[in-house]
């Protein structure tokens, strides 16, 4: 078990060194004068004296790939850089908002199971009735709507029509259950939207094949109540490949709270890229693509190691 | 396999047994056997008459709207809502016609759709051949780039991707190519390896065929039934990617009919004019539904499992 989870963990790293170069130079590459952005000047009035000091101060003047080796050597410590906008450590500010986006990626994540799990079960066991066909048609049109718009289109009905819900925000799960819930809970849909789609339709066949197995079958033919089959045995390992789907899901997650947090005002890292966009804060988007590739990265060796965990097939043939 | 072979098939499939000659079952070519199935799922169908409508439409724009999407501004018009007389559809801010901003958008949306799976897939699909049937250092190297290439997240990628390039129409469509062929790549090479060893290449390379001719003449015509369908999933999910950068702000520039930039302009008009917001979405929805069931339909349709 541990030879494996070293051994995912050494396959990660050329997978950071990769994106981060690739960031790093689709940045450097990048028309816009640093200096100017820095000095919040961009009228060309930067003097020569102020322009030799600040590229000294920021490194500027090194070459390419020292300046590279830098930032990879200084990501390590913990250390990506200081904004070109704020003049705060990019570090600091992405994980003070970081507690946020996991908050409301997580609330997805678990929305959208409360969904998929009985609807795709449903479907599997009504296999070709109205259930099946209401499920797979609800499945598909769940992955055929801009995920941001649903996120609109609740917001227009709830918040501004109907007036039930708060429009923007954010509140702490301190400030109470009912408040933080009816703050969360329109971004998480919108967000929960595409994958509890996806999810329905991987439980429906996941759970069709199971259905179909000799284990199943002699589960029932030993006279087990059905609820028994279905739950107890059927489900646990319908659910093995669903997992799977679900880690490839966490990145489509991620990438989808950029655009929602920037709808719902969410203080979360997703907005902070939007706003770092618009102002071509280039060490801040460079961190926040580098920390949710990271996050994706090791949330996916987590789950990687639980399904070895969870399916011994699994560890045993990679070790093979 | 001729035309006018493929259709004397399907002629002979739609023949009622009973006359003299033809009682036997018809012989079927596997393509001709994959448009039969397509045309028995009703809402295959239903999907690809939806996207015929839609490319008539925004193709032949000005047959259907008398407004120009960008000029034709009058702000004693501005933000008439649907159905008011002269604007089926409405005005937006700039008292420009909704119904023609539709059409002309459309043309954007559904050409960066295609765009992007049409090089994502031709990418891919030659790279996962090449190292598909190659094998050793050539798919260790071109796999393991896949392999990084699909661990990030997509969407955050292209963000900053099209942070550095800049926002324009080509530059998302650029940006989403970038994210987008280790699909292909995978899938391809996955099937290749499937059909590698099998008899007719074997023939063919006995036959003395060049290495490129086996590849592209003896094996991707028979991997082409699941590039066609994630090809096809492709075309919708860049069209909702590609919303997703133009809404940010990342895309064509405001002026543009296209339906990213009409949803983010209607955004300042939630509250009062909904309509503005709706309708664009409404369209993208239809648009990747359409496609999302054709590539059901597709899937159906190639399943060898359902094969006679």
């Amino acid at each position: 078990m541990w030879t494996y989870i070293l051994k995912r963990v050494l396959q990660a790293i050329p997978t950071l060194l990769v994106i981060s170069f690739l960031i790093f130079s689709l940045l450097y590459i990048t028309p816009g004068d640093p200096v100017e952005l820095i000095l919040g000047t961009e009228d060309g009035t930067v003097s020569e004296e102020q322009r030799v000091l600040v590229e000294q101060q920021w490194g500027l003047d090194k070459p390419f790939l020292v300046r590279y080796a830098d930032f990879v050597i200084n990501a390590c410590k913990g250390d990506l850089g200081t904004s070109y906008a704020t003049n705060q450590d990019v570090f600091d500010s992405i994980m003070v908002r970081m507690p946020a986006t996991f908050t409301l990626a997580g609330f997805s994540m678990l929305l959208a199971l409360l969904v998929s799990v009985p609807l795709g079960i449903l479907a599997a066991l009504k296999h070709n009735s109205i259930w099946d066909s209401l499920a797979t048609a609800l499945a598909t049109i769940g992955v055929s709507l801009p995920k941001f718009w649903f996120g609109l289109v609740l917001m227009i009905f709830f918040s501004l029509k109907l007036g039930w819900l708060p429009s923007t925000g954010s509140a702490d799960i301190s400030q109470g259950l009912g408040t933080f819930l009816s703050y969360i809970i329109m971004p998480a849909s919108s967000l929960a939207l595409g994958m509890a789609a996806t999810q329905t339709r991987m439980i429906r066949s996941s759970m069709l094949d199971v259905l179909n197995q000799d284990y199943v079958r002699y589960a029932r033919s030993k006279g087990l109540k059905e609820r028994v089959v279905i739950w107890g045995h059927a489900l646990k390992n319908a659910m093995i490949p669903v997992i799977t789907v679900i880690g490839g899901e966490i990145g489509g997650l991620l990438g989808g709270a950029v655009v929602t947090e920037s709808i719902f005002s969410w203080p979360g890292v997703g907005r902070l890229a939007v706003n770092s966009i618009s102002k071509r804060d280039y060490p801040m988007i460079q961190g926040i693509t580098l920390m949710l590739c990271i996050s994706y990265l090791v949330i996916n060796l987590l789950i990687d190691i639980i399904y070895a965990w969870v399916d011994p097939r699994i560890r045993l043939d990679k070790k093979a | 396999m001729s035309e006018e072979k493929k259709k004397e098939n399907l002629q002979q499939t739609n023949t009622p047994s009973g006359e003299i000659g033809i009682e036997a079952l018809p012989v079927t070519t596997y393509w001709a056997d994959v448009v039969r199935r397509f045309r028995k799922n009703k809402i295959a169908v239903v999907g690809l008459i939806m996207l015929t409508i839609i490319i008539v439409l925004c193709a032949g724009a000005p047959l259907f709207t008398d407004y120009d999407p960008i000029v034709d501004m009058n702000l004693l018009d501005k933000l008439q809502p649907p159905g008011s007389e002269g604007h089926m559809l409405g005005t937006d801010h700039l008292g420009r016609d909704i119904w023609s901003r539709l059409l002309y958008g459309g043309r954007t949306s559904v050409l960066t759709g295609l765009s992007v799976a049409l090089i994502t897939a031709v990418v891919g699909v030659v790279i996962g051949l090449f190292s598909g049937y190659f094998g050793g250092i050539v798919e260790m190297i071109l796999m393991r780039l896949t392999d990084i290439m699909m661990s990030f997240p997509f969407l955050i990628v292209a963000i900053a991707i099209m942070a550095a390039l800049g926002s324009s129409q080509r530059n998302i469509i650029l940006a989403l190519a970038i994210v987008g062929w280790p699909r292909f790549a995978r899938l391809t090479r996955g099937q290749v390896l499937a059909v590698k060893s099998s008899e007719y290449v074997e023939s063919a390379r006995v036959a003395g065929f060049g290495n490129l001719r086996i590849i592209f003449n003896h094996i991707l015509p028979n991997c082409m039934g699941p590039i066609i369908i994630q090809a096809t999933l492709a075309v919708g999910s860049a069209i909702l990617s590609a919303a997703s950068l133009t809404y940010l702000g990342l895309g064509a520039d405001a002026s543009a009919p296209d339906w990213g930039v009409m949803l983010s302009q209607g955004r300042n008009y939630l509250q009062s004019d909904a309509y503005l917001t709706i309708i664009p979405g409404l369209a993208i929805s239809i648009t990747v539904l359409a496609m999302n069931w054709i590539g059901d339909g597709l899937r159906d349709a190639f399943d060898p499992k359902m094969r006679k």
